[in-house]
C-alpha cells in the first residue's frame, strides 16, 4: 500500500504506485502517471477528510480508539454509502510482511467455515449490559475492594523497594488516604526539613484484618481458610501488610519444623501460594526470606511426628511446585534464581549417603519440578548410585520400616520423572540390559514403565508436573492435584499406605456390559478399631480389610445402605463412621491420581487417631476410563459409631482433612 | 459575529454579489426570479455572463491574487524577523500576526495554484507555529488543490471571517509603522482584508496571557462580544414558603407514618428561607422567560427536594464527598452516553445499537402505565391516583428504550422524571415517555448528528447541539425549533443551560465557549482559551462561574460577570467528558476517559477570584495548574462518562468497564 513520506507530518499523500495498483485491481491496466498523480492527491484528501470526522464519531462516543463503526459514520454524515461488511467489534489486526525486497501491509483475515456456521446453530450470545454498584470513596478514602484499582500499583511498589528514597520525595498526596490538611496549616511557620521515616503503621482495620486472616489461614475452619486464602490471593490493597504476612509465614516454618507440625506447614505454604497468585502485589522484595522457607518444607529431614504414616510427601511436592512458581515468576539475569536453587538442590544430592531419605524425596522432587532439561542434568547421572541406596533400603531385611517407605516413594518418584525423559532419550527397541547397566537398580522398573509408556496410545504420563508451568498449582482451592504415573488397570493398594487406597478401573477388571449389575466396592474397617483409651501409638496397619463384592442390584448387605444409581456417572461413597457429612466424600478422580490418600492428624495430646473407612463404589459399566478414588476422613474422636446420628454441626469432630494434598 | 460577516460582505463588490445570485438563480433553474431580479437591479445578460467561467467558486475570490508566488516565503520571514527583533514587551503581541498571515499566504498560493510553494512554505514555517495551532495547519495541509478548497468547513471560517487579534495600542503602532515603511504589498493586503486588530489601552501582554486565551479558529474574542450584561444570577424560587405551608399540612396528613416532620423542623426551616429572599441583583426578574405553570406535583416534588437538601453535608477541602460508582460491565465500547435524574433515582444509558436503557437506581421498580379500559375504572378523585395509575405489576429494573437509528449521543430527564429526552446520529432528537415507554415526539431539524442534547432545569424547554454548526432552543410542545443559535465556525459538541434558564452554554470544536441569551438568541459572552474541541460545560451553583473541559485536557474556569478566563486546572492527560459541582457548590468534580476522577476546590479558587481587583478591558491572571485540585481517583480501567452529586451530595459516578486492555 502507501508508502509514507517519512516524518512528514503536513501534506502525506498516496503514492503513485499505489494508485497504480488499486487501479490494476480494478480492471484499468494502464494508468497515466498524471492520472495516478491527480487520483493520489485527491483520494489522499479524501480519506483524510473523512478520518478527521470518523475522529470527531469517536470523540463522541467516549472513546479513544478508532473503531470501523466510525468511519461508516464519517461516511454517512457526508451523504456516501458506508463500507457495508466492515463491522468489527475488535480493533483489526494490521500486519507487516516483507519479503523479495517488498515491504506489504495487511489486514489478517481468518477463513470461516460456513459449515461450521450452519452446525452451531446457537451461537453464544454476548453478555448483557449490567450494572454494577460500589464504592469507588468513602469519605474521601478510596476503599481497596476488588472493583478499585490496587491503591499502589505494582511498578510503584518495584519503584518504592528500588529506591525508597523517592517516596519520601513525593508529596504524599494522593498515597495516604487521609486529608492532609493538618500540614498544610504549618506551612506558613518556619519548617525545618526533616527527612521522614518511611511509616508502615497499619491501621486498625489492618490489624484486624490481619489478625482474622492469620487465625483463618492456620485454624481448623477449612471453610474459613478457604476464603482467607482466597482473600489472600485477589485482594489488591496487601502490599501495606505483606512484609507482615511474610513474617508470619517465616516464623511459621520455623517454629513447626521444629514442632513437626506437618498440618500448620501446609497452612502455611497455602498461604504462600495465595500471595503468589495475588496479581497486584510486588513479592520480590522478600524472596530472600520466603524462599528458605519454602525450601525448607521440601528437603527438610522430618516434617512430621510420625515420619511412617503422614504424608509429608504430599508438602515436599507442593512445596517444590511452589519453588518452581517463584523461580518462573521471578527468575531474573540478575538475581539467577533458579540457577541457585537448582545449585542448592544439586549440592543436596551430592552429599550422597549421608542425605537423609526424605530429604533425598525433597531435593528430587524440587528438581524435578524444574523442567526437563534440570532433570537431564541433574537426575540421571544420578540414578545409579541413588538405585543403590535405596536397594538396600527396599530389598534388605535388617531395614526399618520408615526407611523402607521412603525408599519405595523415592524410587517411585524417579520412575514417575524420568521415565518420559528417557523415552525421549532412547530409541524404541528398549533392551533390559541397557536400563540395567545404565540406572542399576532402578533399571527394571524403568526399563518396564518406560515400555508401558511407549506402548500406551495417549501419553497421559507426559510429566505435567515436571513442566515448569504454575498450571497444576493454580487452584486456589483446597485441591492440590498429583499426579503420578501408574497403570490405570490395576486396583492397586498402596504398599506405604495399607488398606487406606482403593484406586481402581472398571476397564481392567471389572467389564460387565450390562446395567443390571451393580459394582460394590466396599473397604469396611473391621468394628474393633476403637480404642478409647488415649495413645500415641497408631494402630492402623491391619487394623483394616478391604472387601471387594460383585453384588446384584437387589440388595445390599452391609450397613451402607446408599446406593447410588446413575447412568453415567461414577459414584464413589465415602462412608465415614462419623457424621460428618458423607456427601463431602463422593468423589471422582482422574485416572493418573494416585496414591497419595494418606492422612495426618496432628499431634494431639488427647485422643486417639483412628482412620476409619467405609466405602461403597458403585460403579457402572460401560464407561470411560475412570478410576475412582475414596477420600478418607480422618477423624479424631473416640467412638465413631455413635456419633453417626448426630448433627454434624453439633459435633464438629476436630476434622484434619488432609485431602486437599490428593 | 454578524457584524464580522457584515464587514466581509461590504468589502465584497456589491454587482459581483448580484451576479452570484443569479448564476444561482440559473443553477436551479428559477427562471421567473431570475428574470425579476434582473430587471430590479438592471443588469443585462452580458454581466452575468462574462463572470460565468468561474462558477460558484468565485465567491472565493479573495484570495484571487497577483502577486509573485517567489515573494511570499521572502515577506513571511521578514515579518518573522522583525517581530524577533522588536521590544520584548511588544514581541509577544506581535507574534500574534504570524500565524494569521501564515494561513493567509498558503490560502493564497494553493488558490492561485502554486501548489508546489504553498507546501514549501507550510513545510517550512508550520511546524514553528504555537502547538494549539497544529492540529488547524495540518487541516490545512490537507489542501493542495483550489477545488479542495470549496466546501472545505476551516477555510470556509478563515475565508469569511477575520482573524481577530487584540493587541495593545502601542504594539499596533508599531506593527503599523513597520508595514509603511516595507511596504510589501503581500503582506499589506493580507493584514489588511483578513486580519481584525481589538486594539486597547495599557501595557501589551507577556505570552502566558497571550496564550491561555487564544488558541480558538478566529483568534481571540473581542471586547465587544463580552460587554452586554449577563444577569447571571439565581432569581428568589416563587414563595416556596407560601405554597410549602399548605401542602406540607397535606402531606402530614396522608403521611402519618414520617415521624421526622414535627413542627420543629419548620421554625428551623424559616431562617433558611428568609436567607434566601434577599433579592440577588444580577438575577433575571422571574417573568423574563415564561414557564408553564407549576403543577400540584411539581410542588410536591420541589418541598421534597428542599427538605432532602436540609439533609445535605456542606463538602469542603475537609470534608471529601463518599462516591459511589456505577460501572456497566459488558459494555464493550457500546456506551455513549449516560444520565442520572436530579433525585438520583434513575440512570439513563445511550448505546452506540440506537438503544437507549433505563435503569432504577432505588428499590421502587420502573412501573409502566395501565392500559385505558383499566385507567378509566380508577376514580380520578382519589389522593394516590398517580400511584393507582401506574400498573404494580409491570415493574422492572431496567428497560430500553428502541427508535432512534444510530448511535445515541445524549440522553436527558427532565426535572419531574416523566419525560427523558435522547439525541443521536440519525439527526433526531426524541421525547420518550417513562410512564407508558414510548415515544411521544421525534423532534427533526437538525440536519446532521446530534452532539447534545439537555433539558432546561425548570423543564418544558431544551436545548441541543449539533454537527451542522448550530445549536437550537426548543420546547417540548412545539415540533419546531424556538431559537436557532448561529455562529459556531464548526461542530456545537456540547450545551448546558444556566440554571435560571435564561442562558444556554455552548462549546464547540472551533474551541470557544458562547453564552446565548434564551431570549433574544444572540450571543452575550464569547470565551477563547481552550486548545482543542470542548466536551463538557457545567455552571456552578451560584451561576456566576462557567467550568467547561474537553479533549485539551483542561479544565477552564470563566467568570460570566465579564468573561473573563479564571483558571486552568490541569491534571488530567485524557479528553474529560464530564463535569459538575457538588449541590453546595463548593466542590467540582470531573471524569476522564483517562480512569481518573478528580475533586477541585472551587471555594477557595472563587475566594481568590473574588478578592482580585477585575475590570472589562483587561484579564485578570489566570490561575493555572493542580494547586486546586483536592483528590484523584483512579478507577479500574473504567473512563467516566457521568457524574452526578445527589440532593445530599454523595457523588455518583458512571463509567464503562473495559476488559480489553487490561
Amino acid at each position: 500500500m502507501a508508502k509514507l513520506s517519512d516524518g512528514d507530518i503536513y501534506g502525506t499523500t498516496f503514492s503513485i504506485e499505489s494508485m497504480k495498483i488499486i487501479a490494476e485491481s480494478i480492471g484499468i491496466s494502464n494508468l497515466p502517471d498524471d492520472a495516478a498523480k491527480e487520483l493520489a492527491d485527491e483520494v489522499s484528501y479524501r480519506i483524510k477528510h473523512i478520518i478527521q470526522d470518523a475522529a470527531k464519531i469517536m470523540n463522541h462516543s467516549k472513546r479513544i480508539k478508532l473503531v470501523p463503526s466510525d468511519v461508516d459514520a464519517a461516511l454517512k454524515m457526508k451523504n456516501i454509502e458506508p463500507q457495508y461488511g466492515f463491522h468489527s467489534a475488535d480493533p483489526l489486526p494490521f500486519r507487516f510482511a516483507s519479503g523479495g525486497g517488498r515491504e506489504l501491509h495487511f489486514i489478517e483475515e481468518k477463513e470461516v467455515d460456513l459449515n461450521d456456521l450452519i452446525q452451531n446453530l446457537n451461537p453464544k450470545a454476548p453478555l448483557d449490559v449490567t450494572l454494577r454498584a460500589h464504592w469507588l470513596c468513602i469519605d474521601g478514602v478510596q476503599p481497596t475492594i476488588p472493583e478499585n484499582p490496587p491503591p499502589v500499583a505494582k511498578e510503584m511498589q518495584k519503584l518504592e523497594s528500588v529506591d525508597p528514597i523517592n517516596k519520601m520525595n513525593k508529596p504524599n498526596k494522593e498515597t495516604s488516604g487521609k486529608p492532609t490538611t493538618g500540614k498544610q496549616k504549618l506551612r506558613n511557620v518556619e519548617t525545618v526539613q526533616i527527612k521522614q521515616l518511611a511509616t508502615h503503621e497499619l491501621s486498625v482495620e489492618q490489624q484486624l484484618y490481619y489478625k482474622e486472616i492469620t487465625e483463618a489461614c492456620v485454624g481448623s475452619d477449612e471453610a474459613r481458610r478457604a476464603e482467607a486464602l482466597q482473600s489472600l490471593a485477589s485482594d489488591p490493597g496487601l502490599h501495606e501488610m505483606l512484609p507482615r504476612m511474610c513474617t508470619f509465614i517465616i516464623e511459621g516454618v520455623r517454629v513447626n519444623v521444629v514442632q513437626n507440625n506437618l498440618a500448620l506447614l501446609i497452612y502455611l505454604m497455602r498461604m504462600v501460594k495465595a500471595l503468589l497468585d495475588n496479581q497486584s502485589l510486588f513479592l520480590e522484595k522478600y524472596l530472600h526470606e520466603l524462599i528458605p522457607a519454602v525450601t525448607t518444607c521440601i528437603v527438610s529431614k522430618q516434617l512430621c511426628m510420625r515420619p511412617e504414616l503422614d504424608n509429608h510427601w504430599a508438602l515436599r511436592d507442593f512445596a517444590s511446585r511452589l519453588m518452581a512458581q517463584i523461580c518462573k515468576n521471578f527468575n531474573t539475569s540478575t538475581n539467577n534464581i533458579q540457577t541457585r536453587v537448582t545449585r542448592m538442590f544439586t549440592n543436596a544430592l551430592h552429599q550422597g549417603d549421608k542425605l537423609p531419605l526424605s530429604s533425598l524425596y525433597g531435593a528430587i522432587e524440587g528438581l524435578s519440578e524444574l523442567g526437563t532439561e534440570v532433570i537431564k542434568t541433574f537426575i540421571l547421572p544420578h540414578i545409579k548410585s541413588i538405585g543403590a541406596r535405596i536397594e538396600n533400603h527396599l530389598e534388605g531385611t535388617m531395614v526399618s520400616n520408615l526407611d523402607k517407605i521412603a525408599s519405595s516413594h523415592v524410587k517411585q518418584l524417579i520412575v514417575k520423572v524420568v521415565t518420559p525423559i528417557i523415552k525421549t532419550l532412547k530409541n524404541p527397541p528398549d533392551q533390559f540390559d541397557d536400563f540395567k547397566a545404565e540406572y542399576g537398580y532402578l533399571g527394571f522398573s524403568l526399563y518396564y514403565s518406560v515400555v508401558k509408556a511407549r506402548t500406551q496410545p495417549t501419553p497421559t504420563t507426559t510429566p505435567s508436573s515436571s513442566n515448569m508451568t504454575a498450571s497444576c498449582i493454580t487452584s486456589v482451592g483446597a485441591n492440590i492435584s498429583r499426579s503420578i504415573p501408574q497403570t490405570p488397570t490395576i486396583i492397586q493398594q498402596q504398599t506405604s499406605t495399607p488398606s487406606r487406597t482403593i484406586v481402581m478401573n472398571q476397564s481392567g477388571r471389572v467389564t460387565t456390559p450390562t446395567t443390571s449389575q451393580k459394582i460394590v466396592f466396599v473397604t469396611q474397617r473391621s468394628q474393633t478399631q476403637v480404642n478409647q483409651q488415649p495413645t500415641q501409638q497408631p494402630q492402623l496397619q491391619g487394623s483394616q480389610n478391604t472387601v471387594v463384592k460383585i453384588m446384584s442390584n437387589t440388595n445390599s448387605n452391609n450397613q451402607a445402605q446408599k446406593i447410588v444409581t446413575g447412568q453415567q456417572k461414577l459414584v464413589v461413597v465415602g462412608m465415614p463412621n462419623s457424621s460428618s457429612s458423607a456427601s463431602a466424600n463422593v468423589h471422582t478422580v482422574n485416572t493418573q491420581s494416585g496414591p497419595g490418600i494418606q492422612g495426618t492428624t496432628p499431634n494431639s495430646s488427647g485422643g486417639v487417631t483412628t482412620t476409619v473407612n467405609q466405602n461403597n463404589v458403585i460403579n457402572q459399566s460401560g464407561q470411560p476410563p475412570y478410576s475412582l478414588v475414596q477420600k478418607s476422613v480422618f477423624v479424631q474422636q473416640p467412638q465413631p459409631q455413635q456419633q453417626q446420628q448426630q448433627k454434624p454441626k453439633e459435633q464438629p469432630p476436630q476434622v484434619d482433612d488432609l485431602s486437599h494434598l490428593v | 459575529m454578524s457584524n464580522s460577516q457584515a464587514q466581509s460582505q461590504s468589502t465584497m463588490d456589491k454587482t459581483q454579489l448580484l451576479s452570484n445570485v443569479l448564476r444561482i438563480l440559473k443553477m436551479y433553474n428559477l427562471k421567473e426570479t431570475e428574470e425579476l431580479l434582473k430587471q430590479e437591479a438592471k443588469i443585462t445578460d452580458d454581466i452575468s455572463n462574462s463572470s460565468q467561467e468561474s462558477g460558484v467558486n468565485s465567491v472565493l475570490t479573495g484570495y484571487k491574487s497577483d502577486g509573485d508566488p517567489e515573494t511570499y516565503e521572502e515577506s513571511y520571514l521578514e515579518l518573522k524577523k522583525f517581530v524577533e527583533v522588536s521590544l520584548d514587551i511588544y514581541k509577544h503581541e506581535l507574534s500574534t500576526i504570524l500565524y494569521p498571515v501564515l494561513v493567509h499566504m498558503y490560502l493564497e498560493l494553493v488558490y492561485n495554484g502554486h501548489t508546489e510553494k504553498a507546501m514549501n512554505l507550510m513545510k517550512r514555517f508550520g511546524p514553528e507555529q504555537d502547538f494549539y495551532y497544529q492540529e488547524d495547519l495540518r487541516k490545512l495541509a490537507l489542501v493542495i488543490k483550489k477545488e479542495h478548497m470549496n466546501g472545505n468547513e476551516l477555510i470556509d471560517t478563515f475565508k469569511s471571517n477575520q482573524f481577530i487579534i487584540r493587541m495593545s495600542r502601542d504594539t499596533y503602532s508599531l506593527l503599523k509603522r513597520h508595514l509603511q515603511d516595507k511596504k510589501a504589498t503581500v503582506l499589506l493586503n493580507i493584514i489588511h482584508e483578513h486580519l481584525y486588530f481589538d486594539m486597547y489601552e495599557g501595557v501589551a501582554r507577556n505570552k502566558s496571557q497571550i496564550d491561555s486565551t487564544s488558541g480558538s479558529v478566529i483568534g481571540e474574542a473581542t471586547r465587544q462580544d463580552n460587554k452586554v450584561k449577563v444577569y447571571y444570577g439565581i432569581p428568589k424560587v416563587p414563595d416556596i414558603q407560601t405554597l410549602a405551608a399548605p401542602v406540607e399540612d397535606e402531606e402530614e396528613g396522608t403521611e402519618q407514618d414520617a415521624p421526622d416532620k414535627p413542627k420543629k423542623k419548620k421554625a428551623k426551616k424559616d431562617p433558611l428561607f428568609s436567607k434566601k429572599t434577599k433579592c440577588d441583583p444580577n438575577a433575571p426578574s422571574l417573568d423574563r422567560i415564561p414557564f408553564p405553570e407549576l403543577k400540584d406535583n411539581d410542588k410536591l416534588e420541589k418541598l421534597r427536594a428542599f427538605r432532602e437538601a436540609t439533609k445535605r453535608v456542606t463538602l469542603g477541602s475537609e470534608t471529601l464527598p463518599s462516591i459511589c460508582c456505577y460501572t456497566l460491565l459488558n459494555a464493550n465500547h457500546t456506551v455513549t452516553c449516560a444520565e442520572i435524574t436530579e433525585d438520583s433515582s434513575m440512570l439513563a444509558v445511550g448505546f452506540s445499537d440506537s438503544v437507549v436503557k433505563v435503569w432504577t437506581l432505588v428499590p421502587q421498580k420502573l412501573k409502566a402505565m395501565k392500559n385505558a379500559e383499566q385507567l378509566q375504572e380508577i376514580n380520578i378523585e382519589a389522593e394516590d391516583v398517580f400511584v393507582r395509575m401506574m400498573d404494580e405489576r409491570s415493574g422492572k429494573t431496567s428497560r430500553s428504550l428502541f427508535g432512534h437509528s444510530g448511535s445515541v449521543y445524549s440522553v436527558s430527564f427532565s426535572p419531574d422524571r416523566t419525560l427523558l429526552l435522547s439525541c443521536a446520529e440519525d439527526g433526531t432528537i426524541r421525547l420518550w415517555s417513562l410512564q407508558i415507554w414510548r415515544c411521544l415526539v421525534v423532534y427533526k431539524g437538525h440536519m446532521y448528528p446530534v452532539w447534545d442534547v439537555k433539558f432546561s432545569p425548570h423543564g418544558y424547554y431544551f436545548a441541543s447541539a449539533s454537527h451542522d454548526r448550530t445549536a437550537r432552543l426548543w420546547a417540548t410542545d412545539h415540533y419546531q425549533p424556538l431559537r436557532v443559535f448561529a455562529g459556531h465556525f464548526s461542530d456545537v459538541d456540547c450545551i448546558q443551560f444556566h440554571p435560571n434558564s435564561n442562558y444556554i452554554a455552548t462549546g464547540s470544536s472551533d474551541r470557544r465557549v458562547c453564552l446565548w441569551d434564551c431570549l433574544t438568541g444572540n450571543h452575550v459572552r464569547l470565551m477563547t482559551g481552550h486548545k482543542s474541541p470542548i466536551y463538557s460545560l457545567a455552571f456552578s451553583v451560584c451561576g456566576r462561574f462557567l467550568a467547561s473541559a474537553g479533549s485539551d485536557c483542561k479544565i477552564l474556569i470563566w467568570d460570566l460577570a465579564h468573561g473573563h478566563l479564571v483558571a486552568e486546572l490541569t491534571g488530567h492527560d485524557k479528553p474529560i467528558h464530564t463535569l459538575t459541582f457538588s449541590r453546595c457548590g463548593n466542590l467540582l468534580a470531573s471524569g476522564s476517559v483517562d480512569c481518573k476522577l478528580k475533586l477541585w476546590d472551587f471555594t477557595k479558587l472563587a475566594e481568590d477570584t473574588s478578592s482580585e481587583d477585575v475590570n472589562v478591558s483587561h484579564n485578570p491572571d489566570v490561575k493555572s495548574g493542580d494547586t486546586y485540585m483536592l483528590r484523584s481517583f483512579a478507577t479500574k480501567n473504567s473512563p467516566l462518562i457521568h457524574l452526578h452529586f445527589t440532593r445530599r451530595n454523595l457523588l455518583l459516578a458512571v463509567a464503562t468497564f473495559d476488559g480489553s486492555n487490561p
